[in-house]
Parts: C-alpha cells; sequence; structure tokens
C-alpha cells in the first residue's frame, strides 16, 4: 500500500496545522514553512505542500488522501470532499464590506440604478450569497486587496475574508453583513476514507479530541 | 485560432479513439451480458427531458438549453430519475416486478478547468415494484457480478453498504427541515456542517455523540448495532447477495453505515464500488421509494449504475485492458481486382479479420501483411506462401466461424 498522503496549505495555516499534527503524535520537523522542499515523507505518511486554493483539488481528485485547509477556500472550491473535523484555527469570516461614510449612497444607488458592483476574490462565495439574498450585483474579479476597490472606484463593495478587521478599518470600510464564518477543517477524500478507513479513521480520531480539547 | 478551428471538442467532452473504444465496448458487451442473465431488459430513455424534474441534481449540474418551442430541457443528468418517470407513464398498473437495464450516456455540468468529464456512459439496471432486502440482493449481486466479468477482482473492501434509513433515524427526533438540512450535509460529504446543524436545532449532545460513532461504524463493528432492524437489513443483504453471486476468492461487500450517496433520492440500503487507484466510486446505488411517487406512481425500486469510464481506467491501471486480440491481415492487392476480392473473401470465410490495402490503425490489434497470390492463397512478409486455413491456422483463429474480437477476459 502506497502511504497516506496528507496535503497542507502552506501560508497562514501551517503553522497550527503543523502544532495540531504534532500534538497528535505524528513527526512533521522534516517540514519547514517556506522551505523548498514540498514533498516530505515522514513514516507512514507523505505530507505534500501547496497553495490553498490547490489543496481541495489534490483531496477531491484523490491525489492527496487528506488534507487541512480553511472552511473559505471549501466553499469557494466547491470540492466535493467529506469534511469530518473542524480544527477551530484560522478563524476567519466572509463578509460584504462597504466604505463606511457611503454605505447609504450606494445604497441609494442601488434603488435608482437597480445593481451593484462588488469586488472579490472569492466570486462563487459571492455570487451565492448575493442570490440567496435576492440582491441584484455585479461581481468583478479581482486577484487580491479587494479592499482597495472601492477607494479606486472599482466597485461599490467588497465580499471579502477578514480575520480582525484592521484592514477594512485602515481603508475605512465597513461591515455590512456576514456571509459564513470559517475555520481550518479536516477534508478526507470519500473513497480513500472508505478504503483505507484503518489508516485513516485513527488520525481523524486523534484530530477530533485534540480539536474538541482546544 | 479558436476552439473549434482547431478541433478540439468543448471541454469536459473528448473525442474516444479506436483502442479505448474496441476495450470500452468490450466492457459495454460483458456488462449488458450479465443484466441479461438476471432477467434485466434494455430500456432507451431519450438523451434530453424536461429540465427541474423531481428530486433532480443540484442547479448548476446539469446541462440545460431552451428549444425552439421556449421550453427549459435538459440533457438528462441520470437514467433513474429518466427511468421513474418512463415507468409511471408506461407501466403505471403493471404488476410484478420490472426489470430494466441501460446503457446510455449521460450529462452533468462541471466547473471549467477541473478536468471533470461533463458526458460520461452508465450502464445500470433498475428492480421496480418489490421492496424487501431480497431485492436489494438481487441487485447488489448483479452488481458485484457484472464488475467481475469485466475482470476487475474485488477485494473484501471494494463494495460498501450502508443504509440511508439507518442514517435519517439518527436525526428522527429533530424537526422535519431541520433533519432534511443534516442529511443535504452528510450527503455533499460535510460532517462538520451536519453535526454543527443538529446541535442547532436542538440534537442533545448524547444523540449527537451517538450519531458521530454510529456513522464511523464499518466492517464488524456494525455488529454493536445488535438486531437494529436497519443495520441487521445491511447484514441479510450482504449475505443474500452472496448466496446469489459467492464471487472469487474473498468475503465480498463490506458493512458501512457512513455511506451517504451525493444523490438525493435514496431511502434504503446503498452501495457503492470502491477501486484504490481511483478517488471517485466505480458504481453506486441503492433503494429509491419515494422517487416513483413524486412522479405519481408510487412504487419501491431499487437499481445501480456503472460509471462506464471508470471501471475501465481501473481495468486498465490492473493492466486488464489487453486481451487476447485477433489480429488484422492487411491485403496487398494484385493488379487483377476480381482476383483480390476473392482473396479476401475466401480469408473472411476462414474466420480471419481483413483489410484491402495499408491499415493506419488497428486499435491495437497485431497488423499481419500478407499480398495476394491467387484466389485462395497468399504470400507472408517472410516469403511463404499459404492458403487460408494455413494462414487461419497459423494466426490461431478458431474454426472457420467469424469470432468476437477483443474481449477484455
Amino acid at each position: 500500500m502506497t502511504p497516506l498522503r496528507f496535503a497542507l496549505a502552506q501560508g497562514l495555516l501551517l503553522p497550527e496545522a503543523l502544532g495540531a499534527l504534532r500534538a497528535i503524535g505524528l513527526d512533521v520537523a522534516a517540514i519547514t514553512p517556506g522551505g523548498r522542499r514540498l514533498v516530505v515523507s515522514a513514516g507512514d505518511l507523505e505530507f505534500v505542500l501547496a497553495r490553498p486554493g490547490d489543496i481541495a483539488t489534490y483531496v477531491e481528485r484523490g491525489a492527496a488522501e487528506l488534507g487541512i485547509v480553511g472552511k473559505d477556500v471549501l466553499l469557494e472550491s466547491g470540492a466535493r470532499v467529506l469534511e469530518l473535523v473542524d480544527l477551530g484555527f484560522g478563524a476567519c469570516r466572509f463578509v460584504v464590506a462597504a466604505p463606511r461614510e457611503e454605505l447609504e449612497r450606494s445604497l441609494d444607488d442601488y434603488r435608482h440604478l437597480g445593481t451593484l458592483e462588488v469586488a472579490t476574490k472569492y466570486p462563487r462565495v459571492a455570487e451565492a450569497h448575493f442570490r440567496r439574498r435576492g440582491i441584484q450585483v455585479e461581481i468583478v474579479k479581482v486577484a487580491g486587496s479587494a479592499e482597495v476597490a472601492p477607494q479606486v472606484g472599482l466597485a461599490d463593495w467588497i465580499v471579502d475574508l477578514v480575520a480582525s478587521g484592521e484592514t477594512l478599518k485602515a481603508n475605512r470600510l465597513a461591515v455590512v453583513e456576514e456571509i459564513a464564518s470559517s475555520t481550518a477543517r479536516l477534508i478526507v477524500n470519500p473513497v480513500a476514507y472508505h478504503l483505507r478507513r484503518r489508516e485513516v479513521a485513527p488520525l481523524v480520531e486523534k484530530l477530533a479530541s485534540w480539536a474538541a480539547a482546544r | 485560432m479558436d476552439e473549434r478551428a482547431r478541433g478540439a471538442p468543448p471541454r469536459g467532452f473528448r473525442d474516444i479513439l479506436p483502442t479505448e473504444a474496441r476495450e470500452l465496448q468490450a466492457i459495454e458487451a460483458t456488462l449488458l451480458d450479465a443484466f441479461a442473465s438476471y432477467g434485466f431488459v434494455p430500456i432507451e430513455p431519450p438523451t434530453v427531458e424536461h429540465a427541474g424534474g423531481p428530486l433532480s441534481l443540484e442547479a448548476g449540474r446539469v446541462l440545460e438549453f431552451l428549444d425552439r418551442d421556449g421550453r427549459l430541457v435538459a440533457l438528462r443528468p441520470d437514467v433513474t430519475t429518466a427511468v421513474a418517470r418512463l415507468v409511471a407513464q408506461r407501466y403505471r398498473d403493471a404488476e410484478g416486478a420490472l426489470r430494466l437495464s441501460y446503457l446510455v450516456p449521460v450529462f452533468r455540468e462541471e466547473p471549467a478547468m477541473s478536468a471533470g468529464e461533463r458526458e460520461f456512459v452508465q450502464a445500470g439496471v433498475e428492480l421496480i415494484g418489490p421492496s424487501g432486502s431480497a431485492s436489494d440482493a438481487e441487485v447488489l449481486a448483479l452488481l458485484a457480478e457484472s464488475v467481475e466479468r469485466c475482470g476487475l477482482r474485488l477485494g473484501a473492501a471494494a463494495i460498501h453498504v450502508g443504509n440511508v434509513a439507518l442514517v435519517r433515524r439518527l436525526f428522527a427526533s429533530l424537526p422535519a427541515e431541520a433533519r432534511e438540512s443534516v442529511l443535504a450535509a452528510l450527503r455533499a460529504g460535510d460532517q462538520v456542517a451536519a453535526f454543527a446543524l443538529a446541535r442547532r436545532a436542538g440534537l442533545a449532545e448524547r444523540a449527537l455523540e451517538r450519531a458521530r460513532h454510529v456513522l464511523s461504524l464499518a466492517g464488524r463493528g456494525i455488529e454493536e448495532l445488535g438486531d437494529d432492524a436497519e443495520a441487521m437489513e445491511i447484514r441479510h443483504v450482504i449475505h443474500h447477495a452472496r448466496e446469489l453471486y459467492p464471487g472469487g476468492e474473498e468475503l465480498w461487500g463490506l458493512p458501512n453505515v457512513g455511506l451517504v450517496p451525493a444523490l438525493p433520492y435514496y431511502t434504503g440500503v446503498v452501495f457503492e464500488v470502491f477501486h484504490p487507484e481511483l478517488g471517485v466510486p466505480i458504481a453506486s446505488g441503492g433503494r429509491y421509494d419515494v422517487l416513483l411517487a413524486a412522479f405519481g406512481a408510487p412504487r419501491p425500486a431499487t437499481g445501480f449504475a456503472i460509471h462506464v469510464g471508470r471501471l475501465h481506467r481501473a481495468l486498465y491501471s490492473e493492466g486488464r485492458s489487453t486481451g487476447a486480440l485477433r489480429p488484422l491481415v492487411s491485403l496487398r492487392a494484385t493488379e487483377d481486382v476480381r482476383v483480390t476480392m476473392r482473396c479476401a473473401r475466401a480469408l473472411r470465410e476462414v474466420g480471419l479479420a481483413v483489410a484491402l490495402g495499408a491499415v493506419a490503425e488497428t486499435a491495437g490489434a497485431p497488423l499481419v501483411l500478407v499480398e495476394v497470390v491467387d484466389e485462395r492463397r497468399v504470400r507472408l512478409a517472410d516469403g511463404r506462401v499459404v492458403d487460408a486455413r494455413e494462414l487461419a491456422r497459423e494466426l490461431r483463429v478458431p474454426g472457420a466461424s467469424p469470432s468476437r474480437a477483443g474481449s477484455l477476459a
């Protein structure tokens, strides 16, 4: 049997993900955040480091059996994977935000022009949200820094991921409403979960009790 | 140049070239043979159905378009729903069991750049009328036998059997709406959301823990549920199915309470076939006792669908896709066209496959180059001259009867 492959998101989540794996007794010493080795063998496991957005793809297609990734990424990707444990760290929220002083004016605009322009890195999440709310918007996809879009006149509102809210404040934006909250999740490929239960289940159980004890 | 000019089909659709097509057809013939041996008769529902039927897939997963009448129609995303519609209309008053089989492409919308297929072939059966574990076992045994006949060896863990009714009962104390949201989350694979929803809807902590534990039961673990009716149903179905089809060497069929297939219409015993090389199930099926009621003709039913392309990929990964293949004779003509034609006829009469002239594609079959000598004899590449019967013997073509090409066995 090939070793179980465990995909980890590089970036903000990685230190806490490694902490969780260490806490359940896995040897993750060979993984260095920001290092160049992206595939690391550790006993019965093989770790793969990838961009957060790719973790869901790896696990959905069975290229990795397990992964740790934020719910925000799962919501945006729509990947079909098993979400088994809420690991609790990496908390952030998807919010709709608007310029603090101009919220009223943009609502007037909406009544007048019938549509709002919304800049976001997360078009899928944004679109689903406004469809549910029955608000007509035009989505403007940006690759980063959606928070400057209202200032430069690119869009009226933004949909963005916020942790502390400092970035919004610095750009004089206020939260209009919250779409969803997000934390890191343990995800598993459905076939691997059923076929390799004996290897997967102990990891799931240990991470679940680690998360519950936090 | 745009996509059309380059000749690539739209994304998610693909050309199937002769070698793969031959292998797929061999699989399909084997499957239809197996279905027929259990008394299933073929039907062919139309490719296009009205969009938005009952219990259909989530919006956005269906390829829909407006026809000239301005009606929204859909390329069928799933055959079971089409069969339910057909049965509700055509066999409304039929008594006894309907055993129907099909082998058709289905169509699903997939996000761009995900390597998702938008067209794939499903082979499956629907057993409509009987309820109870004997009919579930019949369909499960046929599924196991069908894939094994194609050459896939079923280990003990290849076919998992669950029961959606058992899962549903874990959340029975919740109000109906909340319970449906919990089940929808489980179908989507999101256990985190399912348990969060159940907690918010008021499921007691102990019941939550119990649900979490029961959902993780698989294999012998299911025995701790004792004589729980729905758990016993899983075990009975597996035991009866093994009586119908003992299978290869191992005891096939693994109880797995956590098996909750993505399609929304299942109501009872469900099953899926897995292969370690594929991240997605090869086949899935189960009992769907309310789907026909949605079309106005309530009747219990069960069935399965095999994703033929995935079955082929699983066989291919095991190196089982090449079998004994009938060689193709490429016949070089003489100046006398009549003699050439008669020679080709003589070779075909002894069971040889003969192409006139050069061959660009043999679908993986070995190519034998020969030259016409006279109406019954040809010259081989090494210079020997043999007659049709000798050539057939040399190429090991059985008898004079035309043999079937390309078995995957």
